[in-house]
Formats: structure tokens, C-alpha cells, sequence
């Protein structure tokens, strides 16, 4: 077996995410023509306004089905780690960030960020990795 | 668990990509498992005793 990343699951993975990636870059792209600014939250723009997040959806699914499809059981583990580590980074960080915001007029961070900052967990995790293990996935994200 | 994973692949002469080719699993998974960094699940375990030919226990023991 070669490069991690070179494994069938992963080029499976990768192939999702690139669709997926474009399928986003539509959506918001259709979204932000046809949806005025501050619009009344009518079934249309609604509906427009849930595209992306459907895409968003995706690529957890397409992260989900790669620890699915992963034969190697240590990158599995890797992937898994990193996962744990975004959600701890995650979990952490917003309900810090909304204590203050609960008590204090710091400002609000739209809950739109949350996946964004999971993702930046998801670097941190690669770096645990490396440190526990001394390699990692080479998976980026 | 100590392994004795170096020393077999040393005797047969196997880099660890070789090692990682006929158990179907990455370079990476095999140093992992080589320098004890991490412990294979059962049935990888008794994969590794396959291809060496040996039975589990003289290739894995408890620290």
C-alpha cells in the first residue's frame, strides 16, 4: 500500500469533497444573488438559504462514510483522533466564547462559525497526532 | 505489548513498505506497530502471525 492518502478511500473521500466543495460554492453563490440582504424569511428564500448547509451536511456525511470505508485501522484511529481532538477544540471554545458573551457585550459569534472552527480543530488534531504518533494521516482538509 | 516485529522482518529481510504491502495496510501503520506506539486489533494481530508463519504469542508479547 502506498501514500496513505492514495488509498482508495481516501481518493473516494476526496473525489466527494470536491463535488461537494462546488456544490457549496454554487449554493452560496445562488444565494447571495437572489436573496436580498436582511429578507423576510419566506419559504423561498428559506429554502435558497438552506443550500449551503445542505452541502455542509455532505461534507460531514463524506467525512462519515471515510472512517466507514478506511481498511487501515491505524489511519482510521488517526482520523478519529483528530475528530475527537475538533470536537473537544470546539465544544471548548463555544461555550467559553457564549459564557462571556452572556455576561459581558463582547460580540456574538454567529453560530454559522461553528463548523469553520471544528475544522481548525481538525489542524490541532493533526498536530497532536504528529507529536503522539510522529506521523499522520497527510489528509488535509 | 512488545513485538517482535523488527527482528522477523530484519531475518526475512523486508523493509517495513514490504512488510505493509502483503498486510494491506500503510508504511505508517507498520512503524506504528513496530516501535510500540500502537497495538494492532485482534484480527490484524493474527494477519501479522499469518504471514510470518508463527503463531501470535511468539510475536507479541505483554510488556
Amino acid at each position: 500500500m502506498n501514500k496513505p492518502t492514495r488509498t482508495p478511500a481516501y481518493k473516494r473521500y476526496f473525489r466527494r469533497h470536491l463535488v461537494l466543495t462546488a456544490a457549496y460554492l454554487l449554493a452560496v453563490f445562488l444565494t447571495s444573488r437572489f436573496v436580498p440582504d436582511d429578507a423576510e424569511p419566506t419559504p423561498l428564500f428559506v429554502a435558497l438559504a438552506l443550500l449551503p448547509g445542505i452541502a455542509v451536511i455532505g461534507w460531514i456525511w463524506a467525512m462519515g462514510r471515510l472512517l466507514v470505508e478506511l481498511d487501515d485501522e491505524f489511519m482510521r484511529m488517526l482520523e478519529v483522533r483528530k475528530f475527537i481532538v475538533a470536537t473537544g477544540v470546539t465544544l471548548g471554545l463555544t461555550s467559553v466564547w457564549g459564557m462571556v458573551e452572556l455576561y459581558t457585550t463582547v460580540p456574538r459569534i454567529p453560530i454559522f462559525f461553528v463548523f469553520p472552527i471544528w475544522c481548525a480543530g481538525l489542524m490541532i488534531g493533526t498536530i497532536v497526532n504528529r507529536f503522539a504518533f510522529g506521523t499522520d494521516t497527510g489528509c488535509p482538509r | 505489548m512488545k513485538n517482535r516485529l523488527k527482528v522477523l522482518r530484519a531475518e526475512r529481510d523486508w523493509s517495513q513498505q514490504a512488510l505493509a504491502d502483503r498486510l494491506e495496510v500503510s508504511r505508517q501503520s507498520v512503524n506504528a506497530i513496530e516501535t510500540g506506539k500502537y497495538d494492532p486489533s485482534l484480527p490484524l494481530a493474527f494477519r501479522i502471525a499469518e504471514v510470518f508463519g508463527l503463531p501470535i504469542e511468539e510475536i507479541f508479547m505483554p510488556r
